[in-house]
């Protein structure tokens, strides 16, 4: 009787947990709500504004979750997605196609996270550095193609050209879109299940015969289309494109994951899911900031605190005895 | 191993690099160490990178990722300058200043990952967003400047540079060599658990690691707010540049450290990189190239580094 | 248990949190009614600002926020730090969710984005300190929504660069190092100061850059060298050293160090952020000029012989840029004859002694009196273009300390 008590506040206690980034991003949205009265603000255009703010986070955090599943991080996304965007914008200004614009952003940001990945797992070297070393070869690449351009400090498309995409449909009907094959490939494909083992324990996953690096290419490839994909949305939603495109994206992206509960270790406690709550999450958080009218330093300092509490409860069940690393 | 190869091994980087370096000028017609303002440059660089190396390594090491440090090297010199500026304190005392707010906010943010025991990346994320938010408060935006103070910006010569990385040096190389703080330091690197097991006490030895990590950026801060004589104020994780140049010296510091003795070894690694750094100087190279080139390097040696049995049995079945 | 204890704890504090915050008082003003300005309704502002913690930016925030808000009834909201097109959008579809009903922008990745974006939401835009382009303004002049441009013109920036240069040249000095700031990223702004620089060394040493020596061909020669660029001897003048960027990093300082300590080098000149660059590497028998804003230690630095040349934009330059949003907001426009948006121009002020320094800075920070009173600014609400075009265009310091009196 006991032992089966335990085990049902054990159950229970697991099913809070999993939940408590979500519970998270409903008082964060109950704050935002009750604000949002106070001040009077507009609050369907905030809505959708919230959307657009939080599509291209969402998109790139969610192939980042396929990097971070397998205990790895990656800090040159923003970068990657800056050099992808900046592509795609030079094929569609040669071929006036949308569709080129997207194939050349995929493509662009599929492979620099592949020759990243490729570099790691063919020379051994530790995944985070060698995102460290494409972050300083892609800021170089941004300078360069922009110069290359010919136009000054920017690459422009005209903004008539993407007008019909800038939508809140077109931009949910992608986020959902890509949300989809993310979870189906996290949860039901034995990609995400190989992935969650590594993270967990890699030397035991390469006994078993996994294939690190396999998987970690493959990682590597999702978190591209992802990238790709916020690429696109960021020609869709801003048009004109310069060196600093994207530049917080990924310290965003980090960010973001983290407050949706993901496990910055990674392995089996991963959920692909993590994203969606933590960009919203974080968007929420910056328009409570923007309503408050806080300068810049003290709203800075409040995030700091929120961020932490957010995380701490998210992550209280998981701690040992022992310090985490 | 021998001694000869011992010295061969620590001293092998450093003085291929100087030939590189020396070698590539001369092709251009320039001399590297031309004038003493050369020399200048080059001691600040060692020590600036020194300091940074020295302070991510202790942490890194044990596996935490530290995103903070640049935050604690800004609040801490934000601190020690206004303080400086307004009481007309001298160098030597800024300096002491800078030391001790880095410690005391280097030991406040181990004091918080010790507490909350949530990631170190994590915790490092949060700290950075809240000293860059602190700085930006008390300063109100603009920042501080001492530009006026010729008494604070002549504390930038080479005799100084070198006291500072001297002291910087022998101070990592006691605690972590030398004291038991270090051997506990050492076991928990190399074993977690066993160690807490046996009874070595994890979180006392996290904090001060923080604490000794905050100490050393407060003497970069100090370094580098001394250098241009004003501190400009970051947001949003502008402070994190600087940990990014530790990377290089502290792989090339490992390697040393088989040797030798690895904080001999970043220092080693830090004397190289500000070798490359006065070639951009002299050569006038732009920044893309520079980026472009320092990514080359850092992986170009971590390539060597972990793969060098392989790179050893190519030579030997040639 | 303890777990939902800790998610209540986490609750109340944030409730407390935003009751503390969210319960503050908008301000309802406290300036007395004019002639045809609505006092009594509280009108939001959005303020987009890429740059967030540099002086002159700071300055531009603090009269409005020290000043203009406690002077009328207006509440400015302002935007974080700006470094893209997408996060300029964002920021104006906050204003915009926010009830402003006018945005005033420092932010220029993408001005016609802004502008579209605005116009499409009926909320009034205008630009301070910045223009549009022509076939910008071409583009836009008719729009309802958009109140105009007051600032420094490319070619007042090339002339800030050209007289800065041409102080020195007609003291004799021929040995120049030259700090191009942001001119390797493309900014327009640093690229035409460096170009006025550049030309005024023809000029004065009848040779010319790479073969340019007009303000035309200088800036097709900046753009052709992609805005990389490298000393040069420019007839009898010498362009000894050049550093353009914001690397902050060893590599950087190190060039600041040598191009400054030169040994022949004998006047410095940076584009912008002179004093915290070349300052402290100034030798004593140098001379240092900057385009900057005026500050507490821009002044001490002009006291000390540091700085001797600085020519900036006065804070409350962007109070005419207000009054033109608060009139259109309140249904007063003010347009061109031809029913257009407002392009004016306005300048620097110029200082090359302490003595000016001291006093032009006095005016620009006082928050009681300062260059552009509500006094001042009021006679500028639903005013004629004509009117409104000779109140800006008098913008030096002693024609403003005329406009006082």
């Amino acid at each position: 009787m006991d032992n089966e008590k335990i085990i049902r506040r054990e159950k229970i206690k697991n099913i809070i947990f999993q939940v408590a980034p979500v519970v998270g991003l409903i008082i964060m949205f109950a704050l935002f709500m009750i604000l949002a009265v106070i001040k009077d603000i507009n609050i369907p255009y905030s809505m959708k504004n919230i959307l657009n703010q939080s599509v291209i986070v969402v998109v790139v955090a969610t192939g980042a979750i396929f990097i971070y599943t397998l205990g790895s991080f990656d800090i040159s996304l923003g970068a990657n997605m800056c050099v992808s965007a900046l592509i795609g914008a030079m094929a569609y200004n040669r071929t006036n196609s949308l569709l080129a614009m997207l194939a050349f952003c995929l493509g662009t940001a599929v492979l620099i996270s592949s020759v990243c990945s490729i570099l790691a797992s063919v020379f051994n070297l530790p995944v985070f550095v060698t995102t460290i070393a494409m972050l300083s070869m892609l800021n170089a690449g941004v300078l360069m193609l922009i110069g290359a351009n010919g136009t000054g400090d920017i690459v422009q498309v005209p903004a008539a050209a993407v007008s019909a995409i800038n939508t809140t449909w077109f931009k949910l009907l992608v986020l959902v879109a890509y949300l989809a094959i993310s979870i189906f490939v996290f949860n039901f494909l034995k990609l995400g299940r190989q992935e969650k083992f590594v993270g967990g324990n890699p030397e035991c996953a390469r006994l078993t015969g996994l294939n690190n690096s396999r998987l970690a290419i493959l990682g590597f490839i999702m978190a591209g289309i992802g990238v790709g994909l916020g690429a696109f949305l960021t020609i869709t939603y801003a048009p004109t494109l310069s060196r600093n495109t994207a530049s917080s994206v990924g310290m965003d992206v980090i960010i973001s994951i983290v407050f949706g509960g993901m496990p910055v270790s990674g392995g089996s406690r991963s959920k692909i899911y993590s994203a969606v709550v933590g960009a919203l999450s974080m968007t929420l958080l910056s328009q409570i900031m923007l309503m408050l009218n806080l300068n810049s330093g003290i709203s800075q300092m409040v995030k700091a605190i929120i961020f932490i509490l957010v995380v701490y409860i998210s992550m209280s069940d998981n701690r040992k005895n022992i310090l985490p690393r | 191993m021998t001694k000869g190869k011992r010295l061969a091994g620590t001293i092998i980087i450093p003085v291929l690099v100087l030939i590189i370096t020396n070698v590539i000028c001369m092709s251009r017609g320039v001399t590297m160490f031309e004038n003493s303002l050369n020399w200048l440059t080059f001691a600040r660089a060692v020590a600036n990178v020194s300091l940074v190396t020295f302070a991510l390594s202790i942490n890194l090491n044990s596996g935490r990722f530290d995103f903070s440090v640049g935050s604690i090297a800004l609040l801490s010199s934000v601190f020690s300058a206004t303080l400086a500026v307004n009481h007309e304190l001298s160098p030597v005392v800024m300096l002491a200043l800078s030391l001790l707010f880095g410690m005391l906010l280097g030991l406040a943010s181990g004091l918080v990952y010790v507490t909350v025991k949530l990631p170190p990346m994590i915790v490092s994320l949060a700290v950075a967003l809240f000293y860059e938010g602190m700085a930006y408060h008390f300063t109100k935006g603009h920042g501080v400047s001492f530009i006026n103070n010729r008494e604070l910006l002549d504390f930038a010569s080479i005799p100084n540079y070198l006291i500072i990385i001297a002291v910087a040096l022998i101070f990592m190389i006691i605690v972590f060599d030398h004291t038991t703080f270090g051997y506990e330091y050492k076991a928990l690197q190399s074993g977690q658990k066993v160690s807490v097991n046996i009874g070595i006490n994890e979180k006392k030895n996290a904090v001060i690691c923080y604490a000794i990590a905050g100490l050393l950026m407060g003497a970069q801060g100090f370094v580098s707010s001394t250098t241009t004589g004003s501190i400009q104020m970051a947001l949003n994780f502008g402070s994190i540049g600087p940990m990014f140049m530790a990377f290089l010296p502290m792989f090339i510091g490992g390697y040393i450290g088989r040797f030798s003795n690895d904080k001999l070894g970043y220092l080693l690694g830090a004397v190289s990189t500000s070798l490359i750094s006065l070639l951009y100087v002299r050569l006038d190279v732009n920044s893309s190239v520079q980026q472009v080139v320092s990514a080359l390097l850092l992986v170009g040696f971590l390539i060597f580094l972990n793969n060098e049995n392989r790179i050893k049995n190519l030579f030997r079945k040639h | 248990m303890k777990s939902m204890k800790k998610v209540l704890v986490l609750m109340l504090s944030l409730l407390l949190v935003v009751g503390m915050f969210g319960c503050s008082k908008d301000n309802d003003g406290s300036g007395k009614s004019t002639d045809g300005i609505d006092d009594s309704t509280n009108v939001k502002i959005g303020v987009l600002v890429a740059d967030a913690t540099g002086a002159e930016a700071l300055a531009f925030r603090s009269y409005y926020e020290n000043y203009i808000q406690k002077q009328y009834n207006v509440t400015f909201m302002y935007s974080d730090e700006l470094a893209d097109a997408a996060a300029e959008a964002s920021a104006i579809d906050n204003f915009i969710a926010n009830n402003c009903k006018a945005i005033i922008s420092f932010a220029s990745a993408d001005r016609p984005a802004q502008i579209r974006k605005c116009a499409e939401n009926k909320v009034y835009y205008a630009v301070a300190t910045g223009t549009l382009s022509d076939e910008e303004y071409k583009e836009f002049k008719d729009n309802e929504y958009y109140v105009g441009a007051i600032g420094p013109d490319l070619y007042t920036e090339y002339l800030a660069g050209y007289n800065m240069a041409k102080y020195y040249l007609d003291q004799g000095k021929t040995k120049f190092a030259v700090f191009g700031g942001a001119t390797p990223y493309y900014v327009d702004m640093h690229i035409y100061r460096t170009a006025g620089i550049l030309v005024a060394l023809c000029e004065a040493g009848g040779g010319n850059y790479n073969g340019a020596s007009d303000m035309g061909s200088m800036i097709g020669t900046i753009y052709g060298m992609n805005c990389q660029l490298t000393p040069a001897v420019i007839g009898s003048v010498e362009l000894v050293s050049y550093i353009g960027g914001y690397d902050f990093d060893d590599a950087w300082f190190g060039k600041l160090a040598e191009a400054a300590n030169n040994p022949s080098v004998e006047v410095l000149l940076a584009v912008g952020s002179g004093l915290d660059t070349f300052a402290a590497f100034k030798k004593p028998n140098q001379f240092l000029g900057t385009v900057d804003a005026y500050t507490a230690d821009a002044v001490k630095a002009m006291e000390a012989g540091t700085l001797n040349y600085l020519a900036g934009k006065f804070s409350a330059s962007i109070g005419p840029i207000f009054m033109a949003t608060l009139s259109a907001v309140q249904g007063k426009p003010i347009r061109t004859a031809n029913g257009e948006a407002l392009a004016l121009s306005q300048g620097y002020w110029v200082a090359t002694s302490a003595d000016e320094a001291k006093n032009f800075y006095a005016v620009d920070s006082s928050t009681t009196d300062p260059a552009y009173t509500r006094a001042m600014l009021d006679t500028l609400f639903g005013a004629s273009y004509d009117d409104f075009a000779k109140f800006v265009g008098a913008f030096s310091f002693e024609e403003i300390q005329n406009l006082k009196k």
